[in-house]
This record gives structure tokens, C-alpha cells and sequence, in this order.
């Protein structure tokens, strides 16, 4: 029977201290399959997948490949047995091509560096078609094209069986597109392929069989052609969820922040935002979509007054806000999230605790030289009650929060404070069904009370169900504003990837400039 | 195939109680001075008789009981107020590894006051000037550091490093250059040998009976409380904070990073410098081995006592008993000096670390526990 399969996990067991990361988890793949491993953040998943890898080694349970009963201790084990996994960070070496990345974990390719290395990998890439160009250095690489490497290494080290982790988080529409289709093309040669994801379209676009985890628990195993959406997320989270993101109409006042012209370099000195202009109305919600690195985050630091700008205008209310100190564009009601890669880089302070992160930007309101603690404490207490945080107390340190708590943490203190204009990265980054859906509603409920948020975003679904209009960057350059409710992802992702520009569909009005703007030209 | 199982695993253990963790910390001193006992036998040296001494301080059977307990005291000030200045800087992740640098700067500064002044001045006046003089002195000194970083983004390890070295032999230039213009000098002695200060440039010491209380034990004390409070209830103890754990995030929340660094480090190497003046205070004169090493040994207190400021308070205590006992019993005993003190400073710093290491891991060994 265990040799039908190319992988077979059976009752595994893992735990981190006293935390269960795995109990009792059975998983197998067959021959030439697609399987998806679905689960909330802190299901196991990842966990899981890194046992079958090497990295990390199960307390109990056994683990079969091509029914033969295997212990993996090393990643090494895991190349020679033919499992290959791509992690959801890339382990590349930035100075090198993608050839020589390859090259590095050989064990067959000796001391010298051989001419033909380019040719297998040139080889490889043609055989499932995949774009690549072996000669090309990692650290010009778009993030598609570090991923793609990813996979074609793991093939040239003979993997048969090929685990994912995450791999579409980081692309777009059609990028996606490209990636099934060589899935498709890999399972047909025989390949086992193992998905990590919790977006559902994808699960039912891509995979012949679903495993649920919930909380570390096994919950079942599907056929994905005998399953839909609701029920999926059923299983995931073990309750009915409505699915469906509300988005309420709210009478829209007169544009809050206007951005006219701006331009903005990066770190690096590379122009990061190109002459962008638009401009965010009270009681709506504007998205920022484009693919990772298209100048979001600098727009954001910008806003937030945390970089300085090239050139342009930002009008809040009728006033230039541009060479404002942070602090002083904070007093004037503009708050700014982001959520970075690791989550905790920006906005918060770690180690310290819920009542301390939320006194981050009021603390300097209390008279006297003393913090005012007992307010911070108060608030802390309101946060976590409405926005249902779990912790042990209002001194816990953020850190030792869930992901989900740390954000609700972060947009708790940035509601808090009232602001007119929300500015927002990637609120729901990491974060499951559930967490999600209670951030979308945290922003629904401000953009009812009239503040402009603007939501810069990763999940095009989610930014065309919540969104009030959706503006388009691609390589620092504005792409146009569509309304959300009438475009489509095949148009978003064409904007996002440059090859549709609708910047200048209406050539009467300059793009980005409200007619019934507060600036007056004449304040200038 | 037999599934091979690691001989012990490492397990991470759920949050230890306070109780646990002042318990473990006193298991591992004792373990550490077992390691000396050890040590101390096989070079013949009466364990019971010398740990006796070592931690009386040699004040059992002395003649001058409140002699013993005045040198302690000058020794302790000066470690004290360092380890506590340390904690400043570290706590807002700045390596802060100049206190002995620092604390040379507010002494040759201190003394420069306290030889040019000389007897004008009345002694709280004096002592006074001298010590603004130490806090000018050293703060500068940590002010160039804390600049340059913020300024051209330098690394604060390596410049506090170098800067104690160009402090040393700035001290060592001055002690062994017999010019005219050198007037830190004895004019009595032919060999260059430091002054002594005038009287009223020495430390204020009241009379308690046959004891003189050393009028810096209790402004360190105060101190002691005042960063404290300084770190845990102001606003400028919170911003230290925040900028040690993100800097990033402080500079979103609006925060002006470099003023809290350049602040935080003068504050910080002033207090140095402070300890410094109030040393050669205390001894009525400079030496180029002024410092005792308190800028090294200041971070290990620090470290030891995690950063709070109470914990400073008693392993500064411990660490000074350590050594001016050591120093005290080694005289009987011809085979051990003050060194003995710093390799015990240094067994304990190691299974104090370990012992850190077990109260937030547990080892199991295989086949102990089943696995779950």
C-alpha cells in the first residue's frame, strides 16, 4: 500500500518546548501529484515541510519515501533521498550567477568551474520552459526570476519530489500564471510537488489533493475536484466564516492628502517613486498595488515625513506638509503602519511591553518629565478588549505575541490616536483568515467615521473586495487609479507589470489632481 | 531501518519563577567559589581559613577594623557608579567599552582643578568644581564618540575602544614628564612622581565614632536611585529604550535618535568621569593605574546584573568584596595575590552564564523522557 506513494508521512510528532508545532500529522503524495498543505499561520505547515527536508527532525513518526521507511537527519539526506524544498526565503548567493548558485551545492562538480555548467542549467530551463538566464547575477534578479532559480536547482540536484513553501506570495497575477504552468509541466514528467499556501483560489486552481492543518492537528485530506472555497476554509478554521469582505459606501468628503508630482529616490539613490500624483478623500479607501519593490515603502516613509522627497508636493488639508518633521506630521492626524518582512521592524518596539508600545507616540503629551504609565495601561487595557488581543497582560512584551496579535497591537495604538488620513502597508501580511478579516473590519469601521486610508496591499482579491479605487505603481511610476468594482486582476496585473498604462486615459485632467482640491495655487 | 535518537536534546523551558532564578544565581557563585576552594587546596593554601578572610576583608582581628571598611569604600564608588553609567549606554545598545578611557579623562580633568585651584577655594566649593571638572572631562571625552557615530554613522565599539588607550598614555605622559610646565608633579622628588592634592581638594569624610564615612559612598547611593528612576519612569528613560530595542521605530514614532544617543552617552561617560574625579578625591592624588580596571570590570557588572540597576547595586558589592578581600587575605599567603581574585571574577562571570543557560533550557537525555 506505502508504495504507491512517493512520500509518506505518518503520525509525526513535534514540539518546541512545550508548544506542539505537529501532532500526529499524516501527509502522502503520490507520483506525478500536486498536493496543497493548507493551514492558518501557526498550523505546522512550515514545520512540517522542514522535517521532510532535514531541518528539522520529528519527535515521533515515520517518514517513507517510495515505501522505503527513511530517517532524514540532514538536508543532505533530504538531496539524496531527491526531496528538494523551496523556501520562502531564498538561500542564493547575491554575487553570484544563477549557474554558480547551482554550481556551489554540487557534489559531483569538482574544483574547477566548468564552462558546461551554463549549458545544463540552459538545458534544464528549456525542458519545462522555464526564462532564465544562467550568466545572470543574483542581485539583479527580479524576485520571480530568484524563485525561478530556486526551483531550477533543486532540480538539477535530481529532487523528485519538490516542496514549495509559499512560493506565490511574492508574485503577481500572471507571474503566478507562469509558475502553474511549469508545476503542471514538472508534475506531467512525474514529479511529486508539495504547496504551501493559504490563498484557496489557488489551492483549487493548482492541486489534485488538499491537506488541512489546524493548530498542529491533522484535520483531513480532500480530493480539491470535490471540494469549493467554503468548505475548505471550514476545515482551516474550524468554523463558518463569511468570505465575503465588506465594503460599506460612505458620503465622501473633500480630498484629505493630496500627493502632486513627487518624486523620491530609495536608499540606494535609484529614483523610488517617479512623478506621482493622486490623492486620498475622507471615507475612502485607496489601494497601492505593484509588485514588491516598486517604491510603496518610500512612498509610505515619505508620507510619514521619515525620508525626504526629490521633488512634488504633499498637501494635507489645504497645508504643504512636505520637510515636516515626523513628528509634527503625526500632530497633524496622518498615522503611518507599515509591516515589513519580519513584521517588527517598524512601528513597534519589541521588547517592550503593549502598555510602553502604545504610549510610543503620546507619551510626549503628559506634563512633566515622568511617562504617564497609568494611561498607557488604561489604553492598552481598551485595545486589547476591542480588538480581542489575546495576551496574558498589558505588560507582556510584543513580542511574545502571535503575528496577528502584534499587528491588531500596532493598529490599535495607530486608531487610537484618531488620526484623518491612515496610511497602511501590508496590515494583513502573515496573517490568517481570521486575523484578517477582523483587520478589514478595524479599516471599514475607520473609513465610516470619515478618515482616508491608504492601503497599500499584496492580495489583489482583497484589494478589489475592500477598496474604494485602486491605484497601480510599476517601477515608481503611477500606472493610473481604477475604480476597484469595475477592474479587473487581468488589468490590475498588466498595470503592475507595465504594460498598461492608464495614466493618461483622460488627457482633459492631469492625472492625480482633484478638481475640488483645499490648495489653493495662490497659498504657494 | 532503527531510528537513531540524539544522545540528550536541548528543550526550552517555560518562564522560570524569580524565586528560581535568585536561587540559581546563588547556586553558581557557590559552585564557582567550590572551583576556587579547589584551586586554593592545591597550592596548600587553608580553604575554610582564606574564603574566611577573603570575605571579612581581613577586618577579623584587625587593629583598624574602619581602615578596611574606608579602603572598601573608595574601591567600591568608583566600580559602582561605573557599572551603573554602563548600563545607560548598553541599554540603548551602545558599546560603551571606553569607561576606563572615560574615567581617566574625569580624573585628569578632577586633578588639573584640584592642583591649579589648590587651597583658594573652600573644600565643598572645591570638591564641587572638581567634580563638574570629572563629569565635563569624561563626558567629552564619550561626547566625541556618541558624534561621530550619529554624524558619519562610526562604529562606537572600536572608537571607545581606542580612545582609553590615547587616555592611558595621555595620564602616563603626564606622570613621567618632568618639565617645567608640568605642575601635577611632586617638586619635592627627583624621580616624576605625582603631587599630592592640597587639602581642601580631598574627598569630604565624616566622623562616625572611629569610622569616616566617605562623602561619595552616599552620592553614589543617591545616584544609585536617581537612574533608577531615571530609566524606569521618565520620558527620557523611555526613549532610551526605544531607541535601543528599534531604532527605526523610534525615528517613526517621531523620536530625534540622535539627540537620545548623544544625550544618553554624555550622560553616561559624565557619570565616568564623575567616579573618576571622586576617586582621585578620595586618594589625594593621580596614578596611572587610577582606574583599578573599573571601566573593564564595569561591564561585567553590568552584564551580570542584566542591566538593572539593583542587580548593579549587589554584584558590585560582590565583585569589590572579591577583590579587595582577595587583596586582604593574599598577604598571608605568599602564592596568592590579587590575580586570584580575577580568575575567581572570572569562574563566577562563566558558571553565572551557564547557569543562565539552564533556567531557560532544561537538557534532556535520551531515553529519559519518553517523547511526546
Amino acid at each position: 500500500m506505502a508504495s504507491t506513494y512517493a512520500v509518506e508521512m505518518q503520525d509525526i510528532c513535534k514540539s518546541f518546548g512545550s508548544v506542539k508545532a505537529n501532532s500526529n500529522v499524516s501527509l502522502n503524495v503520490r507520483e506525478g501529484e500536486i498536493l496543497a498543505l493548507l493551514g492558518e499561520n501557526g498550523s505546522g505547515k512550515t514545520t512540517l515541510m522542514n522535517m521532510l527536508s532535514g531541518i528539522y527532525r520529528p519527535d515521533s513518526g515515520s517518514i517513507y519515501v517510495n515505501g522505503q521507511q527513511v530517517s532524514i537527519h540532514a538536508p543532505e539526506d533530504a538531496k539524496r533521498l531527491g526531496i528538494g524544498m523551496v523556501h520562502q526565503h531564498f538561500k542564493l548567493v547575491d554575487n553570484f550567477t544563477a549557474a554558480d548558485n547551482i554550481w556551489l551545492g554540487e557534489k559531483e562538480g569538482g574544483p574547477v568551474l566548468r564552462r558546461s555548467r551554463y549549458d545544463r542549467i540552459d538545458e534544464m530551463a528549456r525542458k519545462f520552459g522555464f526564462e532564465i538566464d544562467s550568466r545572470k547575477r543574483v542581485y539583479n534578479m527580479a524576485v520571480s526570476e530568484k524563485q525561478t532559480l530556486e526551483i531550477v536547482k533543486v532540480l538539477c540536484y535530481g529532487a523528485r519530489i519538490i516542496i514549495l513553501d509559499e512560493p506565490t506570495a511574492v508574485l503577481t497575477v500572471q507571474e503566478t500564471e507562469k509558475l502553474f504552468s511549469v508545476l503542471r509541466k514538472m508534475k506531467a514528467e512525474g514529479h511529486s510537488i508539495i504547496i504551501i499556501t493559504h490563498k484557496l483560489n489557488e489551492v483549487l486552481e493548482i492541486s489534485d489533493r488538499v491537506t488541512i492543518l489546524r493548530k498542529g492537528e491533522y484535520i483531513t485530506t480532500v480530493d480539491t475536484a470535490s471540494t469549493n472555497e467554503q468548505e475548505l476554509t471550514e476545515w482551516m478554521v474550524g468554523r463558518k466564516v463569511d468570505l465575503n469582505i465588506q465594503r460599506p459606501v460612505v458620503e465622501k468628503t473633500r480630498p484629505l492628502l493630496e500627493i502632486r508630482d513627487l518624486t523620491i529616490r530609495s536608499d540606494e539613490g535609484a529614483v523610488a517613486i517617479d512623478h506621482v500624483s493622486f490623492y486620498i478623500r475622507g471615507g475612502e479607501i485607496l489601494g497601492v498595488a505593484g509588485i514588491a519593490g516598486c517604491g510603496q515603502k518610500e512612498l509610505c516613509e515619505a508620507i510619514a515625513g521619515l525620508r525626504p522627497i526629490e521633488q512634488g508636493q504633499m498637501i494635507h488639508k489645504g497645508d504643504n506638509i512636505v520637510g515636516l518633521s515626523p513628528k509634527e506630521i503625526l500632530d497633524k492626524g496622518i498615522s503611518m503602519s507599515f509591516i515589513p518582512e519580519d513584521r517588527l521592524g517598524m512601528g513597534l518596539a519589541p521588547s517592550l511591553s503593549i502598555t510602553d508600545n502604545m504610549l510610543l507616540k503620546s507619551y510626549r503629551q503628559s506634563n512633566g518629565p515622568f511617562v504617564d504609565r497609568k494611561r498607557g495601561r488604561e489604553e492598552a487595557r481598551r485595545v486589547i478588549e476591542e480588538l480581542e488581543i489575546v495576551t496574558p497582560s498589558t505588560e507582556t512584551p510584543v513580542r511574545r505575541l502571535s503575528g496577528g496579535n502584534v499587528q491588531k497591537v500596532l493598529l490599535g495604538r495607530e486608531i487610537k490616536a484618531g488620526p484623518n488620513v491612515i496610511v497602511t502597508a501590508y496590515p494583513v501580511r502573515g496573517l490568517d483568515i481570521n486575523s484578517s478579516y477582523a483587520i478589514y473590519d478595524i479599516l471599514n469601521q475607520q473609513k465610516q467615521s470619515g478618515v482616508g486610508i491608504l492601503f497599500v496591499g499584496e492580495d489583489l482579491d482583497v484589494m478589489m473586495a475592500l477598496c474604494d479605487k485602486i491605484m497601480v505603481l510599476c517601477h515608481g511610476k503611477m500606472m493610473g487609479v481604477v475604480h476597484a468594482d469595475k477592474t479587473t486582476k487581468e488589468e490590475l496585473g498588466l498595470m503592475m507589470t507595465g504594460s498598461l498604462d492608464l495614466s493618461h486615459k483622460y488627457e482633459d485632467k492631469p492625472a492625480g489632481i482633484a478638481r475640488d482640491t483645499l490648495f489653493k495655487e495662490a497659498e504657494q | 531501518m532503527k531510528r537513531k535518537e540524539p544522545l540528550f536534546r536541548v528543550v526550552k523551558r517555560e518562564g522560570g519563577s524569580p524565586v528560581r532564578l535568585a536561587l540559581s544565581y546563588v547556586v553558581a557563585v557557590v559552585l564557582a567559589l567550590c572551583i576556587g576552594a579547589l584551586l586554593l587546596a592545591m597550592q596548600g593554601v587553608p580553604v575554610m581559613q582564606f574564603y574566611q578572610d577573603m570575605f571579612t576583608m581581613g577586618m577579623v582581628g584587625s587593629r583598624y577594623p574602619f581602615r578596611v571598611l574606608e579602603g572598601f569604600i573608595r574601591l567600591f564608588v568608583p566600580l559602582l557608579i561605573t557599572s551603573m553609567a554602563l548600563s545607560l549606554a548598553f541599554r540603548m545598545r551602545f558599546w560603551n567599552i571606553g569607561g576606563e578611557g572615560q574615567f581617566i579623562m574625569g580624573a585628569i580633568c578632577a586633578g588639573i582643578a584640584a592642583f591649579q585651584l589648590g587651597n583658594t577655594l573652600p573644600q565643598p566649593v572645591m570638591l564641587l568644581v572638581i567634580a563638574a571638572c570629572g563629569i565635563l572631562g569624561g563626558g567629552a571625552y564619550g561626547l566625541i564618540v556618541a558624534a561621530l557615530k550619529v554624524r558619519f554613522g562610526t562604529n562606537e565599539t572600536l572608537l571607545t575602544l581606542m580612545l582609553n588607550y590615547i587616555a592611558l598614555y595621555l595620564l602616563e605622559f603626564l606622570g613621567e614628564t618632568k618639565a617645567d610646565w608640568n605642575f601635577m608633579l611632586s617638586e619635592q622628588s627627583a624621580r616624576p612622581v605625582f603631587a599630592q592634592f592640597p587639602e581642601a581638594a580631598d574627598m569630604i569624610l565624616f566622623t562616625i565614632g572611629p569610622f569616616q564615612l566617605n562623602l561619595s559612598l552616599i552620592i553614589a547611593l543617591v545616584l544609585c536611585v536617581l537612574v533608577f528612576v531615571y530609566l524606569k519612569y521618565t520620558k527620557q528613560g523611555y526613549e532610551i529604550a526605544v531607541v535601543g530595542d528599534s531604532p527605526n521605530t523610534a525615528h517613526y514614532a517621531g523620536i530625534k535618535v540622535g539627540r537620545v544617543v548623544i544625550r544618553t552617552i554624555f550622560l553616561s561617560a559624565a557619570l565616568i568621569g564623575l567616579a573618576g574625579a571622586f576617586y582621585v578625591s578620595s586618594a589625594g592624588t593621580l596614578s596611572t593605574s587610577v582606574t583599578n580596571d573599573v571601566g573593564w570590570t564595569g561591564i561585567v557588572v553590568a552584564w551580570l546584573a542584566k542591566l538593572n540597576t539593583v542587580g548593579i547595586l549587589i554584584v558590585s558589592l560582590l565583585i569589590t568584596v572579591l577583590q579587595y578581600g582577595c587583596q586582604a587575605a593574599g598577604t598571608a599567603y605568599p602564592s596568592i595575590d590579587a590575580n586570584f581574585a580575577d580568575m575567581l571574577q572570572g569562574i563566577i562571570l562563566f558558571v553565572v552564564l551557564a547557569a543562565d543557560f539552564f533556567i531557560r533550557f532544561r537538557v534532556v537525555i535520551r531515553g529519559k523522557e519518553a517523547v511526546k
